[in-house]
């Protein structure tokens, strides 16, 4: 068995072990060293007893200081909106239709309205707002469904299109493909395709559908087809076509009609954003004053 | 140093006690660097004040580097982040010009330009006055410190006028309401200044700078260093040993041998005393006597100090000379000219020269109104409802011009195409006319729009043109209009 022995050169003990004449000293770890690894461990005790550490079965141990990175991030953002408080407060007081006016608060809300319609909008209006055929609107043209003036815009952002929400702009139109025959619905098809041709004007009211249409649609898409915008009925003598401009578009639309739908973002984003966003929309090219 | 009553300076043959203050000479190149020092403090501490008319919303400071703001004015002249390519070049030929010199002439930059010379010099200077004044001892040193902290601070304000309007900062930084940054600055300014300027001195160009390291790579045989001329030098004695004879007046050299009592002692001397008053004057506290050597900042003090003794002792000047290597075997008192005409040298100037001239054309040729119109092409164009197309366009612009205070703008190549701003104003021509506030600047959608007939398939090319309110064509941009394939 091996026997530690007193090292009288260097004053340690050896590890007791030789090989082949040559002992090994077991010289101690420096004592800074000792101390800096026992403070180290004193700090990593102290973290763990400030900072979330460790799981629980319930969840997770929160520290004595409470804090977490989400809630640095609500810090941030509150006091993100605290910078901008005087900005927001007059974003609200002003009346929607003088906002634009100010040019600084214009430029505020389009900036504001540009990050909002990203996160609310974009998914189907698209990032740039050009909406997508046969689903969703374009909001940069000069077509508006239902009213482009920026309180038009406003309201419908606040309230929806056909949400359920109590104030939502809402409409039906009927599925004509039950009240009708199919050779009266394509004659009618027909003669809306020609209410945007404009080189039918003299001969359109000779064509068969005419007087289908009169009897059927022209009490919400006008007499001329220039829509409706109290029942959000669609121009139909523009260039516009939501669903599709063929024959076989505007015949599928008339059988069984599309009818697309929007939140109500009112329950969902505070009044200054809604505004933002209203003033954003109304710039991008297509508002109207 | 300053705070030791005094130094011990290690010259070749023993150690030399002076005060902390290296003591004042007079002479050419003291007044050469006095003359420099009123020179570059007053333009350090005056220029702020200069004013500049620029009209109203800007600084009429002449030369203001407004942080917040990102950007320097420079009397005529504005400069924006962008810029930078300018200042590299300034900074470039700056370096090289540094290079030049010192290939000439030694480091007559740390001797004379360089702004912690200046500061030490002027320490210097002001703590042999307080030395008269107060006398040695602890009261003259509770004076210095009152004395440098009020420099320290004073250069810190001087600083900080050159990033703040300078008629009102005083009044702020007095009254409490200047901005953080300029009280941080304060802060920070007035302790580097007392450290680095006003404790530390010459020890920074020992110790800290980078500079001396690399001398040596510039310097060659014909570059004017201080030197001593060993070859009238040597061997020092006192000023009672008489001359060698080869350089000495035969007759008075024979007085003298005769005069003295030489004891077995040096039988005949150089022009060197060995009084160390080279040493005593050096600011960094070498011997100049040991040759060319790091701590020589080539300031020429020691070349006044000899020159005030060899005077006195009616002999020629030039003991210790700015010479160059040559000098040490020609054997003349005579000044050898600067060797202007070395590959090197010209080289080094025709470099700076390039390098000044490229920003210097910069500058000149700056745009002063910057535009961004970058086509949206999400969706690429937009069908409206009587056919028609339109395009959307992002324009940012920016400028620097005197007095301009919108921008009507046009389109150039695209017939029967109609422009307008999605929220702006038109002018009476029916131009869209952006208007640019008080930050110089404007963030716009603008519409083309192509009537149903006109309207085409793919891209075609057009451009923007951007004008002044009285017609002036300030910029042309090259842009493109997508249309439908049908």
């Amino acid at each position: 068995m091996a026997v530690p022995e007193h090292d009288p050169l260097t004053g340690y003990k050896t590890t007791g072990h030789e090989w082949d004449g040559i002992t090994e000293l077991t010289t101690p770890i420096p004592s800074w060293w000792v101390t800096v690894f026992l403070a180290s461990c004193f700090v990593a005790v102290l973290y763990m007893w400030l900072f979330p550490s460790f799981a629980t079965t319930g969840g997770y141990y929160r520290g004595s200081l409470g804090w977490s990175s989400r809630g640095d991030l609500v810090d941030d953002v509150a006091a993100g909106r605290a910078a901008q408080a005087t900005w927001r407060s007059a974003l609200v007081a002003t009346p929607i239709e003088a906002i634009e006016a100010n040019e600084d608060l214009r430029r505020f809300a389009t900036t504001g309205g540009r990050a909002a319609f990203g996160q609310n909008c974009a998914p189907c209006h698209g990032v740039g707002a050009g909406g997508q055929i046969g689903q969703f609107p374009a909001l940069v043209d000069d077509d508006w469904l239902w009213g482009g003036t920026i309180a038009d815009i406003y309201q419908t952002i606040r309230f929806g299109i056909r949400s359920g929400h109590e104030e939502a702009r809402d409409s039906a139109m009927p599925a004509f493909g039950e009240l009708i025959s199919a050779q009266e619905i394509d004659a009618v098809a027909r003669f809306v395709l020609a209410l945007s041709d404009p080189t039918t004007l003299a001969s359109r009211q000779q064509m068969p559908g005419a007087p289908i249409y009169a009897t059927n649609c022209a009490a919400c898409h006008g007499a001329a087809g220039e829509g409706g915008r109290d029942f959000g009925a669609p121009r139909l003598n523009d260039a516009i076509w939501l669903y599709g401009g063929t024959l076989e578009d505007v015949r599928k639309q008339i059988v069984v009609p599309r009818m697309g739908m929007m939140p109500a973002f009112t329950t969902r984003l505070d009044d200054e954003t809604i505004r933002m966003l209203s003033v954003y929309v109304h710039t991008l090219g297509g508002g109207e004053r | 140093m300053s705070w030791s009553e005094t130094l011990d300076l290690r010259t070749s043959g023993r150690v030399v006690v002076r005060p902390d203050i290296p003591h004042g000479v007079s002479g050419r190149y003291r007044r050469i660097k006095t003359a420099l020092n009123v020179a570059m403090l007053a333009i350090f501490f005056c220029v702020p004040w200069l004013r500049w008319d620029r009209g109203p919303h800007l600084p009429d400071q002449a030369v203001l580097i407004d942080l917040p703001g990102r950007r320097l004015f420079a009397f005529g002249l504005e400069f924006w982040p962008q810029d930078l390519p300018i200042a590299v070049g300034v900074l470039v030929g700056a370096a090289l010009l540094l290079f030049y010199a010192t290939t000439l002439a030694g480091r007559i930059w740390c001797g004379f330009a360089c702004p912690q010379t200046v500061w030490s010099d002027l320490l210097f200077s002001v703590d042999r006055m307080i030395a008269r004044v107060a006398g040695r001892g602890p009261g003259e040193r509770r004076l210095r410190v009152v004395v440098w902290f009020a420099i320290a601070l004073s250069t810190a304000s001087g600083f900080a006028a050159w990033f703040n309007d300078a008629t009102e900062l005083p009044g702020l930084i007095v009254s409490g309401t200047a901005t953080p940054g300029v009280y941080a600055s304060l802060v920070i300014l007035t302790g580097t200044t007392f450290t680095l300027a006003l404790y530390a001195r010459e020890r920074v160009c020992l110790h800290m700078c980078p500079w001396p390291r690399f001398q040596a790579a510039l310097l060659d045989r014909d570059s004017l260093v201080v030197t001593y001329q060993e070859w009238r030098g040597e061997p020092r004695g006192k000023a009672r040993v008489p001359l060698r004879p080869d350089i000495g007046e035969p007759g008075l050299v024979a007085l003298a041998r005769q005069a003295s009592d030489l004891g077995g002692q040096l039988a005949e001397r150089g022009d060197c005393i060995d009084c160390t008053r080279c040493v005593t004057a050096c600011p960094t506290g070498v011997d100049i006597r040991n040759g060319l050597q790091m701590g020589c900042i080539g300031c020429g003090l020691c070349i006044d100090a000899c020159d005030q003794v060899m005077s006195r002792l009616e002999r020629p000047a030039g003991l210790i000379q700015f010479d160059n290597e040559a000098g040490l075997t020609r054997r003349s008192v005579e000044k050898p000219p600067v060797s202007w005409r070395r590959p090197k040298a010209l080289v080094f100037a025709g470099a700076a020269l390039a390098a000044l001239s490229i920003s210097a054309y910069g500058a000149a040729t700056m745009p002063g109104l910057l535009v961004h119109l970058d086509p949206q092409r999400n969706p690429p164009f937009v069908l409206m409802s009587d056919g028609s197309v339109r395009n959307d366009y992002a324009l940012r612009i920016s400028h620097r011009l005197a007095r301009l205070d919108g921008v009507s703008i046009r389109i150039d190549g695209l017939d029967g195409a109609k422009l307008t701003l999605s929220a702006g104003t038109e002018s009476a021509s029916g131009t869209p006319l952006v208007g640019l506030g008080r930050d110089r600047s404007a963030d716009e959608r603008l519409l083309v729009t192509l009537p149903r007939g006109l309207s085409f398939g793919g891209r075609r090319p057009f451009d923007f043109v951007l004008s002044s309110q009285d017609g002036r064509e300030l910029a042309r941009v090259p842009s493109y209009f997508w249309g439908p394939e049908r």
